[in-house]
């Protein structure tokens, strides 16, 4: 590597040494670039292959016959349920998205202006601390707290604010809502500090020394700086909101179905792999379409630092 | 992660399936190796360990969490298993894909005491020939706190009733549109059309104010109702006989328009019937001592009536309770059947739950 960043840049070995180092580079490009193609074209060319291959046949009772009909995707916007429920996913992933974004954002900032060193490594570890715990088994708590003769309704009825207890907490899309937000915002977290912190000290300083007030620094200089690092988040929170299919089980009520658990019906009980083939590829069409969209949003506000 | 589970598994399937295939089938073939492919508690060392020792075949037992596991494994490279034991809707699909063997009945001598329900059941015979051996049973409870309800509900239209808004929970399974249909009073609700199935939409519909939770293992709905977030529903024997035992005054209704039942066969997969473990296993397994053995573990009813001879008289008073040593109970049950139209249903089921 040494020997190549000299032949490289030594202006003294003239055309041929430039030459032959161009030539090792790209055989050692190849060398580099080769696993992850292959890497990419075994575990996701080929499995998406398969989906479409799939969601283009048809199931009948027992034996699956290949076909070109495009028949799965045309039910999966037809039909009901699965357009309303892929909207409705998309409606909790969007609060998910949204409140770990509120939630998170003043953590981070804390994290990334505030915080002494000492302090900030154990707050980031408080962050990241619960992803240690399964996932089933917090889902679990926020049923002992929400329930009927959960932890708040004790609580509310101990202060003397409600005499019965209230069953608008848990088995409902709020529920869900929260327990997805609860698990999902250190994504947000983490992503806004990453952003924060690039933001130079001296920027905030110049403002306040050109007469700004903090507001006015926050609102004119940090937070439209922070703007790529919400997006991200976002983008994390809400495909892993919209994508769940634990929460809906576990806390939903009778009327909080996601497009995973429809997608697992159809796999599992139903024995329809087409229709889950067409559904999975619908919606990673439209998450494709959403990083997209993210990915403009970051680099139209994304600032050289 | 559902999608990348079954396509890996499909992957698997086309690449190496021709190798295992091969393999599992020489392991098959030797003898003193049985492999089960069944539900926790259907090869507990209770009964495995004594069947081992007596013939000396060793007993492998892979666990499955629904019955969808069964076709799918053996759709995707069977010949790993010997014996599996699917659930009644699921019977019908396995022998009609040609997944597995019939069974010579006079081979199991202990069937002869089965229970005049089990004794050729209709989801286990095609032409002229038997699939399976019953073995576990139960029948879909429908339940209900006694201070909820004035009196025993005798009719599924309780659970219609208004007053019980937000405060059943029923199972997320298709039996719970087979509830509806047996409420509407259908014929045939195995084999509904389309316009029936409209209907049972409508009255799932109807029903689903009064849900507040569709539950999906049993032990859920025991929760639900310790906590008192629900009144009634339906359940299994094991949840019922759990509340009682916490000294709830929990109504088994029997309503007129009948309950659902389940009941697990040993089916032989498509040539193992060679395995000579197979048939011992099958005859061992449907005695009545080795089924109270089983019963001790799972609670579930089994299809040898000599059963509650064996019990203690504990387990047998619970068991008469439920009415599970009754031949005339058993008669009454609309036993699963397999359903053509399953993927209709399904979908009906799902235009259910996702309604807002």
């Amino acid at each position: 590597m040494t020997d190549l960043t000299a032949d490289t840049y030594l202006p003294s070995e003239g055309e041929s040494g430039l030459k032959r180092a161009k030539r090792i580079d790209r055989r050692r490009m190849l060398f580099w670039v080769l696993p992850p193609t292959l890497w990419f074209f075994v575990f996701m060319i080929i499995p998406y292959g398969m989906l479409f291959y799939y969601s283009l046949g048809s199931v009948d009772y027992v034996t699956f016959t290949p076909g070109l009909s495009p028949a799965n995707f045309i039910k999966v916007f037809t039909t009901e349920p699965y357009l309303g429920v892929m909207l409705l996913s998309a409606k909790l992933g969007l609060f998910t998205a949204i409140f770990s974004a509120i939630i998170g954002y003043p953590l981070a900032f804390y994290l990334a202006f505030h915080a002494p060193e000492t302090v900030k490594r154990f707050v980031y570890l408080l962050v990241i601390v619960p992803w240690w715990a399964s996932y089933l088994v917090k889902a679990y708590a926020w049923k002992t707290i929400l329930g009927t003769g959960g932890i708040l309704n004790t609580m509310l009825i101990g202060a003397g604010i409600i005499d019965e207890p209230l069953t608008i907490f848990l088995y409902n899309q709020f529920s869900v809502t929260l327990t997805l937000v609860y698990i999902f915002t250190p994504f947000a977290v983490l992503s806004i500090y990453a952003q924060l912190e690039r933001i130079p000290t001296s920027l905030i300083d110049a403002a306040l020394n050109a007469g700004a007030t903090r507001w006015e620094v926050f609102r004119k200089v940090v937070f439209p700086l922070s703007i790529p690092g919400i997006l991200a988040g976002a983008v994390i929170t809400f495909s892993l909101g919209f994508g769940d299919f634990v929460a809906p089980v576990l806390v939903g009520g009778p009327s909080s179905l996601m497009i995973s658990n429809i997608v697992i019906n159809l796999l599992g009980v139903a024995f329809d792999w087409p229709m889950a083939a067409a559904i999975g590829l619908v919606v990673i069409t439209l998450g494709l379409a959403l990083i997209s969209v993210a990915h403009y949003l970051e680099h139209r506000f994304q600032h050289r630092l | 992660m559902s999608v990348c589970r079954s396509l890996s598994k499909n992957l698997g399937k086309s690449l190496v399936a021709g190798l295992f295939l091969s393999l599992a089938g020489a392991a098959s073939a030797q003898a003193g190796s049985l492999n089960l492919l069944t539900w926790e508690g259907y090869a507990d060392d209770s009964f495995v360990k004594p069947f081992e020792e007596d013939t000396g075949c060793s007993v492998d037992a892979v666990y499955v969490g629904s019955n969808d596991e069964f076709f799918a494994k053996l759709m995707g490279g069977g010949g790993a298993y010997d014996l599996i034991s699917p659930s009644n809707d699921t019977t019908m699909k396995l022998i009609d894909a040609g997944l597995v063997d019939p069974v010579d009945m006079s081979k199991v001598p202990a069937s002869k005491e089965f229970f005049e329900t089990f004794e050729s059941p209709a989801w286990l015979s095609k032409d002229g020939k038997t699939y399976g051996v019953p073995y576990a049973w139960g029948i879909i409870r429908i339940i209900v706190d006694a201070d909820a309800v004035d009196g025993t509900p005798d009719s599924l239209a309780f659970l219609w009733d208004p007053k019980f808004k937000g405060k059943l929970a029923m199972w997320d399974d298709i039996e719970t549109v087979y509830t509806a249909a047996r409420y509407l009073g259908i014929e045939d609700i195995y084999d509904m059309d389309d316009e029936q199935l409209a209907k049972v939409k409508e009255a799932l519909l109807e029903l689903k104010p009064n849900i507040r939770k569709y539950w999906f293992t049993t032990s859920e709905m025991g929760t639900l109702m310790q906590g008192k977030e629900v009144v009634g529903g339906n359940s299994w024997e094991e949840t019922l006989l759990k509340l009682k035992e916490d000294g709830r005054d929990i109504i088994d209704v029997d309503p007129k328009e009948g309950r659902g039942g389940w009941s697990d066969s040993w089916m032989i997969a498509k040539g193992a019937s060679e395995n000579e473990c197979v048939y011992k296993w099958l005859d061992y397994v449907s005695t009545a001592k080795v089924q109270a053995l089983g019963h001790k573990v799972t609670g579930f009813g089994y299809a040898n009536k000599n059963l509650v001879g064996e019990l203690t008289p504990e387990e047998k008073e619970s068991f008469e309770t439920l009415g599970m040593s009754d031949p005339e109970t058993l008669k009454t049950v609309s036993w699963w059947q397999p359903v053509k139209q399953r993927a209709k249903y399904l979908e009906i089921w799902n235009q259910v739950k996702a309604a807002q």
